[in-house]
């Protein structure tokens, strides 16, 4: 059967054929901007962080009784406390590296300020965040070195938490260096991190992101400077590497030492991310992205869901038809219509159903991203989306009305000589 | 053209064996007009759809136009009813969506018959049965007689061997019943070969011979034809020309 009596028989059922196109539409304009929601956040979960995050852990910890003065002798106790840690942490056994540092890259704690080119530049060229560590910071995290030199022990200095930050050189990430100077050039130049004190890029690192993983940053989520300064506060982070597979034992290890070391001092362990002080670096990642995990899910369900009642719909809709159908049936089986011809009548009728459902659905889910776009801030869709979109409701549609399909073809020529 | 030998048809369920038909012999000639007579529930329905291969028999032998059916396959089975038979049901069974044009175009296309000859063959049709006019009317739109007449349009597109007609006129007044009696002995005359299910013995008149069917079992079979149409409208003929 070709389709001009396809189409005369679906104007016989008009509002069936209405709400099942309608319902095609909708689901198909839902689902491409939600998969489209579902594919950028996975894009942001599996932005690489820069670092090597394998056995890697952090200690965030505070010292009791420990100097608050911001006045030289207070800073520099403070300063051989935490070198003092740093050490009892490397001379574990379980442990390969470890350095003090004030953050870590999705640790959701973010030093960060704005980058001038010129001194007291009232606008500043990009926002980055502040990295303070030694110059094992770059070794010890992992980080590629694509330009330049890391710091060398001379460079780094210490300073107090509430000290004023003058950095006389600083290591930017490329993308940093990029939009610091876009002709590629950044290396020796020289930057304002703090309005007024001239500090030279001296090496470029291929990617490091910064500590927030939450949308305000994600203009400049990949613009971090690595500052050749220790931090010194009353408490101190430290970013343990174990050795290969030891990674749990050194994370229980790690607190029993530095509590020999020195007892004074406060390391939680509690059984959530929010009441513990050791964490690992996949423990930070996924808490990091929590949120954009649960979004993706239940965005999945809601298209899950959908496309299982629009598939019921069909089933639904087209059991009906086949059974309020099943002399119409019988008498073009009589007629000479084969079990195959009344298959290819029913599946027919679906595509030509489903086909307007999916032209219109593609316009409303082009214009749904639009309205996103203008009220939401969000991307503009990929056409890609609605493609397979169109694909896979048109797939469906053939799935969903195949099984009352096949029940219709089954239905017996001598139908057409029974009585209703 | 459709002989029926020592054919039965059992419907069995888990506690009970029926016979529709019992050890049932027919043998129809082609460009034979034959009615087929007998009480309800004799099994002369069941016949006529044995005799249109819709639906199967279970003993015995059924040769039609030479072929035995017994063995065929489901498309072979569709190929047949498609090419050489056509059917006229009492309840008419046209398809209510579909206008007069597409009902007689059905089982053409079925038949995969290029657009020109099937649009040539459905004028044809309908301008033998006078409804050339009501192409683009639906079956609600026409009477009964009517509605029997692109029936009788469908079967005839398709230049069946063997028409087969269950009740052709029970659902119609005798005026209606009448021009469609006259219709198909119109297509009988032309070389079809016609099997005609009716209770009224008036109408089996008309045909060349009558079967009676009886608990399932074809007899008493009248070989001369008590009547013929065409020695009918003779004698009508003739008597409107001694007025």
């Amino acid at each position: 059967m070709t389709l001009p009596p396809i189409l005369a028989a679906l104007k016989k059922h008009k509002a069936g054929v209405m709400l099942i196109t309608l319902q095609i539409a909708l689901t198909l304009a839902i689902v491409c901007n939600a998969v489209f929601i579902i594919g950028q956040r996975i894009d942001r979960i599996e932005r690489p962080s820069g670092i090597n995050e394998n056995n890697l852990f952090l200690i965030t910890q505070s010292w009791v009784g420990a100097p608050t003065g911001d006045d030289a002798g207070s800073v520099d106790k403070l300063d051989a406390m935490q070198q003092e840690d740093v050490a009892t942490l490397r001379n574990l056994p379980d442990v390969e590296s470890a350095i003090s540092i004030n953050t870590l890259p999705l640790l959701n704690s973010t030093w960060s300020g704005g980058i001038g080119l010129k001194p007291d530049q009232q606008s500043s060229t990009a926002q980055a965040a502040f990295y303070f560590g030694t110059d094992e910071m770059i070794p010890a995290l992992g980080l590629k070195l694509v330009a330049g030199r890391n710091f060398t022990r001379s460079d780094v200095n210490h300073m107090g938490f509430r000290g004023h930050n003058r950095p006389p050189i600083v290591i930017v990430t490329k993308a940093l260096a990029d939009k610091l100077f876009p002709k590629g050039d950044a290396l020796g130049k020289t930057i304002y991190v703090d309005r007024d004190t001239p500090s030279t890029i001296v090496g470029i690192v291929e990617r490091m992101q910064v500590p927030s993983p939450d949308s305000w940053a994600n203009d400049w989520f990949w613009n971090s400077v690595l500052i050749p300064t220790r931090l010194d506060a009353g408490f101190a982070r430290y970013a343990v590497r174990s050795k290969p597979g030891r990674l749990d034992a050194a994370m229980r290890e790690a607190p029993k030492a530095l509590f020999a070391s020195n007892p004074m001092r406060v390391i939680e362990t509690g059984d959530n991310f929010e009441d513990t002080s050791v964490h690992s670096f996949a423990d930070i990642r996924t808490h990091a992205y929590r949120a954009d995990r649960g979004m993706a899910i239940l965005m999945g369900v809601i298209c899950l869901i959908l496309l299982c009642v629009t598939a019921a719909g069909i089933v639904g809709l087209t059991s009906f038809w086949v059974g309020q159908r099943r002399k119409q049936i019988g008498i073009r089986r009589a007629l000479g219509a084969t079990r195959n011809d009344i298959l290819r009548y029913f599946q027919t009728e679906n595509l030509m159903i489903a086909g307007v459902g999916v032209v219109l659905g593609a316009i409303l889910a082009v214009g749904l991203n639009l309205w996103m776009m203008k009220q939401f801030a969000m991307d503009r869709m990929s056409l890609l989306y609605v493609l397979v979109g169109v694909i896979a409701l048109l797939v469906l549609g053939q799935g969903a009305v195949f099984a009352p399909a096949r029940r219709a073809s089954r239905v017996s020529p001598v139908e057409a000589t029974r009585s209703v | 053209m459709l002989k029926m030998t020592h054919l039965s048809k059992v419907y069995r369920t888990e506690v009970v064996e029926t016979y529709a038909l019992r050890d049932f012999n027919i043998d129809v000639k082609e460009g034979e007009f034959v009615a087929v007579m007998g009480p309800s529930g004799s099994g002369k329905t069941t016949f006529l759809t044995i005799a249109g291969l819709l639906e199967s028999f279970t003993g015995g032998e059924y040769l039609l136009d030479g072929v035995d059916v017994s063995n065929l396959g489901d498309n072979a089975r569709s190929k047949i009813r498609n090419e050489k038979i056509g059917f006229v049901f009492q309840s008419f069974n046209l398809i209510p969506d579909l206008n007069v044009h597409d009902n007689v175009e059905v089982p053409l296309r079925y038949r995969g018959m290029k657009s020109a000859e099937r649009q040539q063959r459905i004028k044809d049709a309908l301008e033998r049965v006078g409804l050339a006019s009501r192409m683009k009317h639906y079956p609600a739109e026409l009477s009964g007689g009517q509605q029997q007449r692109v029936a009788i349009a469908r079967a005839l597109a398709g230049s069946p061997r063997l028409l087969l007609a269950d009740e052709p006129t029970g659902n119609l007044d005798t005026q209606m019943a009448r021009s469609v009696m006259e219709l198909l002995e119109e297509i009988h005359r032309g070389g079809a070969t016609i099997v005609m299910v009716t209770h009224d013995p008036e109408l089996a008149t008309r045909a060349q011979r009558s079967v009676h069917v009886i608990d399932g079992q074809a007899v008493d079979i009248a070989e001369e034809p008590r009547f013929h149409a065409q020695s009918r409208r003779a004698e009508a003929a003739a008597e409107g020309g001694a007025h």
